[in-house]
């Protein structure tokens, strides 16, 4: 029982320096971000504020017009985040519940579609949209949303609406409901666990993006926040701890979709949140 | 009874229909696109000036030619060529996106495993702990890669400072063997630095490595617990357990890890992109921002750039093809 008991003190020990080394390159900013900027670049350098400056968030979210930038993401990740979910579970209801023809071909089109690297679609996906007369607009940025959402995400549902037992379907349709109403009645409140992993999995995904809006929007009024901070980078630089601060800004909704899809997805479903590398080519 | 193959319709479902859609034009389409137009010279603009070149991008990209002189600055990479590549900066975009994948996917993966085996433990406040742990993976992204360059930041930053201050510790004892202490030692330069920017954006990608340590975390899980106690029994050590039961049963979450882990390195932009910087000497080109420039810059080489990203396609290809061989020898599937 000693040894148990030593064990886990040692494990707790160990997760705290774990996350707390995690944690460090945040907390550093978050230091920064309250400091005035003549102690920023004082030497000896000093990474503990001498006073704290709180207006450094008011004045780098005024600077640029870095609340229109948010909003901008909003409206971009929103739209996508509502497509991504409804066509990624109508496919998956589709290959977990529908029968048709040649249905394993599809399958393997699926498996295929996961495997194919983002970068090289890129330019063709360009070549696309602005034969379609999209540039500077939204569409590029949330239309592949609304076509399936993902391979990775029509896998999740996929796998999960496997799970549901066929009684559930079955006393629906003894109601005279049609798939559309099993879907979005039964299936998806069900797979909750799946429903907001794939909701934040396509928020952060649509928040972070940075190379598609680089390539699509020309207009900095348009700018989501990714690339208002380039441009905060590329224009203010050296008043870094603004810089840092709308970095931080940038970091709270994300923060905040984390938490509340964290509530839904449960600790239980926790393993469900797993790899999407593949999604996530962005870094 | 009629054939059952007569009940299922012949054609997909409506459900299907918006991820068919995608499918078709936003992924085949676009492939086949890609070979297409790696074939063809063209500038995007006009496309009666659209030209076709065959192979000859290809032939560009892959040239070598013979240099006479053997001036010393040359990058390794020359020499295992055999000579001054034609198109030096995708040679040199190419390396650095190699090296990236091959130091940052292992090194991800080792803290990934590491936070796995801490995180797999039923105790109090555990939940709380894994939250933290993904949480790195979900704000990775151009905030998170700012905050970085500063930290990074070679006088001001938080790591060349604390370096400078545990020089400054240990200086008196330096001095006793050394007139000038600690002056002269090393501080990094990190993403001023040719040497030293690659260190630094590895550092950067561990940080992520959230959704692996819930790939981890879910094997670990899985893992057969009959196994430990007939070990327990036999008086195995942790550490033998751990190397002898737990690992082989984690092989096919390595195996995933490793696969997604190094092709979606191999893609990396941002990093690339906005820490970019002269001192560094090109040191982090990688090869996504070398395709984005050709293609999306004067003088807009459209063809050119396909050819590239063939390229890397094939390259992943290849990579992925190896790991899944060479796993046949290190993989262990449960029964």
């Amino acid at each position: 029982m000693q040894a148990e008991s030593k064990r886990t003190i040692l494990r707790y020990g160990l997760l705290v320096l774990a996350t707390s080394m995690l944690a460090a390159p945040l907390l550093a900013a978050l230091l920064v971000a309250v400091m005035p900027i003549e102690q920023v670049y004082a030497l000896p350098a000093n990474l503990v504020p001498e006073r704290v400056d709180w207006r450094n968030f008011t004045d780098a979210a005024t600077r640029l017009p870095f609340l229109r930038f948010i909003a901008n993401s909003f409206v971009v990740s929103v739209s996508a985040v509502i497509g991504a979910v409804l066509t990624s579970a109508m496919a998956g209801y589709a290959f977990a519940r529908l029968h048709w023809k040649g249905k394993h071909a599809y399958v393997a089109v699926l498996i295929a579609s996961l495997v194919i690297p983002a970068q090289i679609l890129l330019i063709p996906q360009f070549l696309l949209f602005s034969s379609l007369g999209w540039i500077n607009t939204y569409k590029p940025l949330i239309v592949p949303a609304w076509l399936g959402g993902g391979a990775f995400n029509v896998f999740l549902f996929w796998q999960f609406f496997r799970t549901i037992p066929r009684d559930f379907d079955d006393a629906a349709k003894l109601d005279g409901a049609s798939h559309w109403i099993i879907l979005t009645r039964v299936m998806i409140p069900m797979a909750m666990p799946v429903t907001a992993t794939v909701a934040l999995l396509s928020f952060v995904y649509h928040w972070q993006d940075f190379q598609k809006p680089l390539i699509y929007l020309s207009d900095f009024r348009t700018y989501p926040v990714a690339l208002g901070l380039r441009m905060y980078q590329a224009t203010s630089g050296s008043w870094i701890n603004l810089v840092i601060a709308a970095s931080l800004i940038a970091l709270l909704p994300v923060l905040v979709v984390f938490i509340i899809a964290q509530h839904h997805i449960g600790p239980a479903n926790a393993a469900l949140a797993l790899g999407d590398a593949n999604e996530r080519d962005d870094d | 009874m009629r054939n059952p193959r007569h009940r299922f319709p012949i054609s997909p479902p409506a459900f299907l229909l918006p991820w068919l859609v995608g499918v078709f034009m936003l992924a085949g389409l676009p492939l086949t696109a890609t070979i297409l137009l790696s074939c063809a010279q063209w500038d995007g603009v006009d496309f009666s000036s659209a030209t076709w070149v065959g192979v000859r991008h290809y032939q560009e990209l892959t040239t070598v030619e013979a240099t006479s002189d053997p001036a010393q600055n040359q990058p390794w990479s020359w020499a295992l060529l055999g000579g001054k590549p034609r198109d030096a900066l995708f040679v040199r975009s190419m390396t650095n996106s190699l090296n990236f994948a091959c130091l940052a996917t292992p090194l991800s993966l080792t803290v990934a495993l590491f936070l796995a085996i801490l995180l797999n433990a039923r105790l109090a406040g555990m939940t709380a702990f894994r939250s933290l742990a993904y949480l790195p993976h979900v704000l990775g992204g151009v905030a998170t890669i700012l905050i970085w360059s500063w930290v990074f930041n070679p006088t001001f930053g938080p790591v060349n400072v604390t370096i400078r201050f545990a020089y400054d510790l240990i200086d008196p004892i330096v001095r006793i063997f050394n007139d000038r202490g600690t002056v002269d030692w090393l501080l990094p330069g990190w993403l001023t630095s040719e040497t030293w920017c690659m260190p630094a954006v590895v550092c950067m990608h561990a940080w992520t490595a959230g959704a692996s340590v819930f790939v981890f975390l879910a094997a670990l899980q899985g893992t057969d617990p009959d196994a430990h106690g007939a070990a327990l029994i036999d008086g195995a050590s942790r550490w033998r357990r751990f190397w002898l039961i737990t690992l082989p049963q984690l092989t096919p979450a390595i195996l995933f890890n490793l696969v997604t882990g190094l092709v979606a390195s191999m893609q990396s932009f941002n990093y690339s992109y906005l820490l970019y910087n002269r001192a560094q000497n090109d040191g982090l080109l990688f090869v996504v921002l070398h395709i984005y420039r050709s293609a999306f810059e004067p003088p807009y080489r459209l063809g050119y750039a396909s050819a590239m990203a063939c390229l890397l396609f094939v390259i992943l290809l290849a990579f992925t093809a190896l790991t899944f061989a060479s796993s046949k020898r290190w993989v262990h599937y449960a029964s």
